[in-house]
């Protein structure tokens, strides 16, 4: 069974954990990730009748006093970029934290997730922005995870562009 | 070749004739042409209709696919080949066996065998030695020990000891791609329980670039052991993959160095397939086999060898000991309830079937008369008074003599003047009664189970008694009672009464004589005449009274029968009298 490495990126609290708890029934406590900024959980997909073993680095999110530890990424085949368009500075950070990922690990495929889309009347960011980064091609996908709308959905199409350009 | 040629001559392009201007030379060019390059042109035309029919291009190849398959593993391309022939390879079979099953049966017949063996004979070596480690220790001091927290800790005691047994056991080898953190291969140690390899192999990863991270260690460095309690995590690292043994107890130093040895084969066997990692793990399929021999299980070496034999004896002779003394007392116990059943069994009106421990306490199962004695006080005689045990006796009649005589008085409630006694089923009454009870007696003594006859022969009746001791006075020469005579007639009525209440309760009618007396003066004739005269007064008195004139026969005896002697007056008195005499019927004879 093929395997592939997956990350969860994004700001603090936009909901990384959430989605990965939507996705997947966790072995390890989540205090691991206070502990050493990341926790790994797996889960198997089937595409196109292959199963596909992900394994989830689910990675501490960013605030001014943690950076992502780069090192945790790698040898990602991809990763989801957490957004919580409730807050417009996540937004901001994600992009950045991208620029960095790209910077060091090259181009991998990744799915921006603009997270919280039940709370769509709460939403900051601006809608111009978001399809300008579709237009240059950054796939974006709206998330709940207190719904669960998208979420599965996010996980295999991570899986299939990590399977059309392996990293 | 053709460069050569080119540089010596322009050749004018595909389809375009040579001008008019240039016709000779341009014949003399294809000329030259014609003779330098024609060998070359056949040559070309071979190769070219070669490479384009399949039938030649597969004989071409199939001439050198067996060196070419030598010369790649030759140069170290043994993961990629295999990589790349394994879904041949494996449709290939899988289409053999679903033709003919038995094709790939019988190549494998002489493998499968020996691999099957050597599979169980390492699965029951291990168990053996689990189990030797566990019979050892079962009957030490230690054993108990361990025993002990066995229970405490409600670990299984096969744990406890391999626990305490154990110098170190390697319960899991891991092989993980050093970049992506992702598992390549893992093998387990028997009887060992894992969580999801994938996930320890990803957080052992993490773990180990925190570790690297967070202290700035130089590349090639990494965290190389991690310990929790008694188990430890041994991790080398290579270029491309780490390796990780799950250790419980204190492996030692020799054993970091297989692991060494063993992750740079792996390292160099598998180099490319380790370089060209895509998440694909099946190519390391083959490197678990390396990683089996990495499962080592050492136990201590046995100390105190020659003591063992010792606390064996010890153990055994306390074990006998204790077995004897447990013996000893079940047997006394045995005995005292043996004992018991025993001298219950001789009171009377209890019979004892069967005694038996059941559940840690004594049953007597058997019968008892409600008459006979207290189980319980017999209990206390033999010095089982604290020990409660369950007595089952079902209620019945005894025939025993002591019971039935228990019974008789019971029923009967004898006067304290009247004593019963029983022999050979003859229920006697001796002494004095009055007739009341004597009826009772003679009507329901017989009606008492173990009573077949009754004896009264020696059983007084008391109205008889008294009747007979009254005497009526008369004065000199007459027949008319003396003054005061009232009362003794009237007693003498009351126990008449009596008595013809009890001939009538016994059928044996009674008869009462009124003997009338005289003193010896006076004539003898009318004498005579004088005491009959004083019976038949009395009788007539008695009649009066209600006393049916058949149970009574008034008779004179004149100076015959003196009650007393006549030397005084007194005695002269004595004898004017008129006295009784009680008499029953025979019983009448049963038609």
């Amino acid at each position: 069974m093929l395997q592939k490495k997956i990350c969860m990126l994004g700001s603090f609290s936009v909901g990384k954990t959430s989605l990965v708890r939507r996705f997947i029934h966790g072995f390890f406590d989540e205090k691991y990730q206070t502990n050493i900024g990341v926790k790994v959980d797996n889960k198997t997909l089937e595409l196109d009748g292959e199963k596909l073993l992900l394994l989830l680095w689910d990675i501490y999110g960013e605030d001014r006093f943690q950076k992502v530890q780069m090192s945790y990424l790698s040898g990602m085949s991809g990763y989801l970029l957490v957004v919580d368009p409730t807050r417009r500075q996540t937004l901001d950070d994600a992009l950045d934290l991208q620029k960095r990922v790209r910077d060091t690990k090259g181009d991998v495929s990744s799915i921006l997730l603009l997270n919280k889309c039940d709370l769509l009347e709460d939403w900051e960011i601006d809608p111009d922005r978001v399809s300008e980064l579709e237009r240059n091609g950054q796939p974006v996908l709206r998330t709940s995870a207190k719904t669960g709308e998208g979420v599965e959905e996010a996980f295999s199409r991570l899986a299939q562009a990590m399977l059309k350009s392996p990293a | 070749m053709p460069e050569q040629a080119q540089r010596r001559a322009p050749i004018a392009p595909p389809g375009e004739p040579p001008s008019e201007a240039t016709g000779d030379s341009a014949r003399d060019y294809q000329e030259l042409r014609q003779l330098i390059l024609a060998p070359e042109q056949n040559s070309l035309a071979e190769i070219q209709e070669r490479l384009d029919n399949p039938s030649h291009r597969a004989e071409d190849v199939g001439s050198v696919v067996a060196e070419a398959i030598h010369l790649r593993r030759r140069k170290g391309g043994d993961a990629a080949l295999a990589e790349a022939l394994a879904p041949t390879i494996q449709e290939t079979l899988r289409e053999s066996v679903r033709k003919d099953p038995h094709v790939l049966a019988d190549a494998l017949f002489p493998v499968m065998g020996p691999a099957i063996r050597k599979s169980i004979t390492e699965t029951l070596r291990s168990m053996l030695e689990s189990f030797n480690e566990a019979l050892e220790h079962s009957l030490s001091w230690r054993g108990i020990q361990w025993r002990i927290e066995s229970l405490r800790t409600g670990r299984p005691f096969a744990e406890i000891v391999v626990m305490h047994s154990l110098l170190y056991r390697v319960e899991q080898v891991f092989l993980i791609h050093r970049e992506t953190g992702l598992v390549l291969a893992h093998v387990v140690a028997p009887a060992v329980a894992t969580q999801d390899p994938t996930l320890v192999a990803g957080m052992l990863s993490a773990i180990q670039q925190f570790v690297h991270d967070s202290f700035e260690s130089p590349r090639d460095d990494s965290l190389g052991s991690l310990t929790v309690g008694e188990l430890e995590v041994f991790v080398e690292q290579g270029p491309h993959a780490v390796l990780a043994a799950v250790i419980r107890g204190h492996a030692p130093a020799s054993y970091r160095l297989a692991l060494k040895e063993t992750l740079e084969n792996v390292e160099g066997d598998f180099s490319a397939a380790l370089e060209g990692f895509q998440g694909d793990a099946g190519p390391f399929r083959a490197a678990a086999e390396r990683l089996h021999p990495l499962l080592e299980t050492q136990y201590r070496e046995k100390q105190g060898a020659a003591q063992k034999p010792r606390l064996a004896i010890a153990a055994g002779i306390i074990l006998v000991v204790l077995g004897l003394s447990w013996a000893g007392y079940a047997a006394i116990q045995a005995r005292r309830w043996s004992n018991f059943s025993r001298d219950l069994s001789s009171h009377p009106g209890i019979v004892v079937t069967r005694v038996e421990k059941s559940g840690g306490r004594w049953h007597i199962h058997g019968f008892r008369d409600p008459l006979a004695d207290d189980p319980a006080t017999v209990l206390s005689q033999n010095h089982l008074a604290g020990r409660n045990p369950a007595f089952d006796l079902t209620p019945f009649y005894s025939l025993d003599d002591a019971i039935v005589l228990r019974r008789a008085s019971s029923l009967l409630a004898p006067p304290r003047a009247v004593r019963l006694s029983l022999q050979d089923a003859s229920l006697s009454a001796v002494g004095a009664a009055p007739s009341s009870w004597i009826i009772k007696f003679e009507v329901r003594a017989p009606l008492i189970p173990g009573v077949s006859t009754l004896d009264t022969s020696r059983l007084r009746n008391e109205n008889a008694a008294a009747l007979e001791s009254i005497i009526l006075t008369f004065p000199l020469g007459r027949a008319d009672l003396d003054p005061g005579q009232e009362a003794p007639l009237h007693r003498a009525v009351e126990n008449i009464h009596a008595l013809i209440n009890l001939g009538g309760a016994i059928s044996q009618p009674v008869a009462i004589s009124l003997v009338g007396h005289t003193d010896s003066t006076g004539v003898e004739g009318n004498n005579m005449l004088l005491s009959s005269q004083r019976a038949g007064r009395v009788a007539a008195l008695l009649l009066r009274a209600g006393i049916p004139d058949s149970a009574i026969e008034p008779r004179g005896v004149g100076p015959t029968q003196p009650l007393r002697p006549e030397d005084n007056e007194e005695g002269r008195h004595l004898n004017r009298s008129v006295t009784f005499l009680v008499h029953f019927a025979p019983p009448s004879p049963v038609h």
